[in-house]
C-alpha cells in the first residue's frame, strides 16, 4: 500500500474521485410502485431562481436526490441528461436535489462531467427538503405524476435512458394524455 | 492516474460469484451461512475488497485507506481530529444490491456484528458518529455531508434497488476481522459471515 504524505491530500481525494466516478452497478433498470403525495417544495437554482414543485403539477416529474461525491449519482446525470433530452417536449419534467452542496461545487462537478446539464440543478443546503421526502440514502429518485402523486420510486443509480425506464416514463405521460 | 477497484461494477469475480453462486445459493434452502467473500487487490494501490452474493443478495466491500477518509472529510469542513478519528475506524464502501431476493431486502445494521478475537460486537452507527460531530461542534454543513455519505442504516430495497456508502467498522487499520450481516426477505431472516476482511492499512 503506498503511504500518503502530507503532498497527497489532493492524491488522496483524486484517488477517491476516481472511485467514485466509477459506472454504477449493471443491476436490473426496476423501478418501484409507491403511492403518495409528493411533498412540495420551492428551492433554488444553480443561479437563484426558485423551483416550486407544484408548479410543475400537470406534468410528469423526476425527480431525483443526489450529490457531487455520490459515485452513483454522478454516473447517472448523463443519462438523466439524454432522458431529459428525449422527453421534455412531452409533458415531462426533471429535478435534480442536490443534497447538501454549494454553488461553486455543483459548477465544478457539471463541468467536470463534460456534459451540459440542462434540467434545474436545485440547492438544498440543510437537506431539510431530502428530509422531508423519504429518501434514506443518495441517490434516490421518484416519479411524480400529473396530479402531484409519486407513483415510482428507485433506489440506486439508474441508466434513465434505458429502454425500460423511458419506455415506463412514456406510458406514464402517455397514460394520463388529457 | 491510479485507479482503485471499481466499488460499482461487478468484477469478472463478482460476476463469476453473481450468476452461478447466485443461482446456486438460492436453491439452498438453509437461509444461513458462512462463507468466504471473494477478495480483490488493486495491483496499482493494494486496496482490498471483497464480495459476495448470497440468495440474490449481492455485497460489496471495498477499504477506504485511513489517508482518503481523512482528505474526503477534511474537504467537507471537518477538523483533523474528528477527520481523522472516523478515518481511523476501519472505513469501508459498502454496497448492497437486491439483484435476485426472494422478496424485498430488508437491512438494519444495528443487527450487524463484527467478530474479532472470538468476541462479536455491534457496529459503531451513523447516528453515534453524528451524536460525537454534534457534541463536538462539527459544523452542520459537515455533518450533512457525513450523514449522506454513509451507507444508510436501514433500509428495504426492492428488486433492482441497491446503494453504497461509507461505513465504518470499528477495527484499527490493519485489523483482521469477520462480519455477520443479517437481512430480511420474504419474511425469512438471513444469516452469512463474511471471513477474513482487513482493515486499511494507516496511510496517513
Amino acid at each position: 500500500m503506498p503511504r500518503l504524505h502530507s503532498s497527497g491530500w489532493a492524491f488522496a481525494l483524486a484517488l477517491l474521485a476516481v472511485s467514485l466516478a466509477a459506472p454504477a452497478a449493471d443491476g436490473p433498470q426496476t423501478l418501484t410502485g409507491v403511492n403518495f403525495m409528493a411533498k412540495d417544495f420551492t428551492l433554488n437554482d444553480a443561479d437563484g431562481r426558485p423551483h416550486r414543485l407544484a408548479e410543475l403539477r400537470g406534468k410528469v416529474v423526476l425527480v431525483n436526490f443526489w450529490a457531487t461525491w455520490c459515485p452513483p449519482c454522478r454516473r447517472e446525470m448523463p443519462s438523466m441528461q439524454r432522458a431529459y433530452d428525449m422527453l421534455k417536449s412531452k409533458d415531462f419534467a426533471m429535478l435534480a436535489v442536490n443534497v447538501g452542496e454549494d454553488v461553486e461545487t455543483i459548477f465544478g462537478f457539471s463541468f467536470a462531467t463534460g456534459v451540459e446539464l440542462t434540467f434545474p440543478i436545485l440547492l438544498d443546503r440543510d437537506s431539510a427538503v431530502t428530509n422531508a421526502w423519504p429518501v434514506r440514502a443518495l441517490p434516490t429518485s421518484f416519479l411524480i405524476d400529473r396530479d402531484g402523486r409519486a407513483v415510482f420510486r428507485a433506489v440506486g443509480g439508474r441508466d434513465w435512458d434505458d429502454p425500460k425506464l423511458i419506455g415506463a416514463i412514456r406510458e406514464l405521460v402517455g397514460a394520463q394524455d388529457r | 492516474m491510479p485507479m482503485t477497484p471499481d466499488p460499482n461494477r461487478r468484477s469478472t469475480a463478482g460476476a463469476r460469484l453473481a450468476a452461478p453462486l447466485g443461482v446456486a445459493l438460492m436453491l439452498l434452502a438453509a437461509p444461513a451461512g458462512a462463507r468466504d467473500a471473494a477478495q480483490s487487490v488493486d495491483a496499482e494501490t493494494g486496496i482490498e475488497s471483497w464480495e459476495a452474493a448470497h440468495h440474490g443478495v449481492y455485497i460489496k466491500l471495498m477499504q477506504i485507506t485511513p489517508g482518503q477518509a481523512l482528505a474526503f472529510y477534511l474537504a467537507r469542513g471537518f477538523d483533523a481530529a474528528p477527520a481523522n478519528r472516523f478515518a481511523g475506524a476501519c472505513v469501508f464502501m459498502t454496497l448492497l444490491r437486491n439483484d435476485a431476493a426472494p422478496g424485498p431486502v430488508a437491512f438494519d445494521l444495528r443487527d450487524w456484528r463484527l467478530i474479532q478475537g472470538g468476541t462479536e460486537r455491534p457496529l459503531t452507527q451513523r447516528d453515534d458518529w453524528l451524536a460525537e460531530w454534534k457534541r463536538t461542534g462539527v459544523p452542520e454543513p459537515a455533518r450533512v455531508a457525513f450523514h449522506w455519505a454513509q451507507f444508510p442504516t436501514r433500509h428495504t430495497y426492492e428488486r433492482g434497488d441497491w446503494n453504497q456508502g461509507m461505513h465504518s467498522y470499528g477495527g484499527a487499520p490493519g485489523d483482521r476481522f469477520n462480519l455477520k450481516l443479517v437481512w430480511k426477505a420474504d419474511e425469512r431472516t438471513y444469516r452469512t459471515v463474511l471471513r477474513d476482511l482487513r482493515c486499511a492499512p494507516d496511510d496517513r
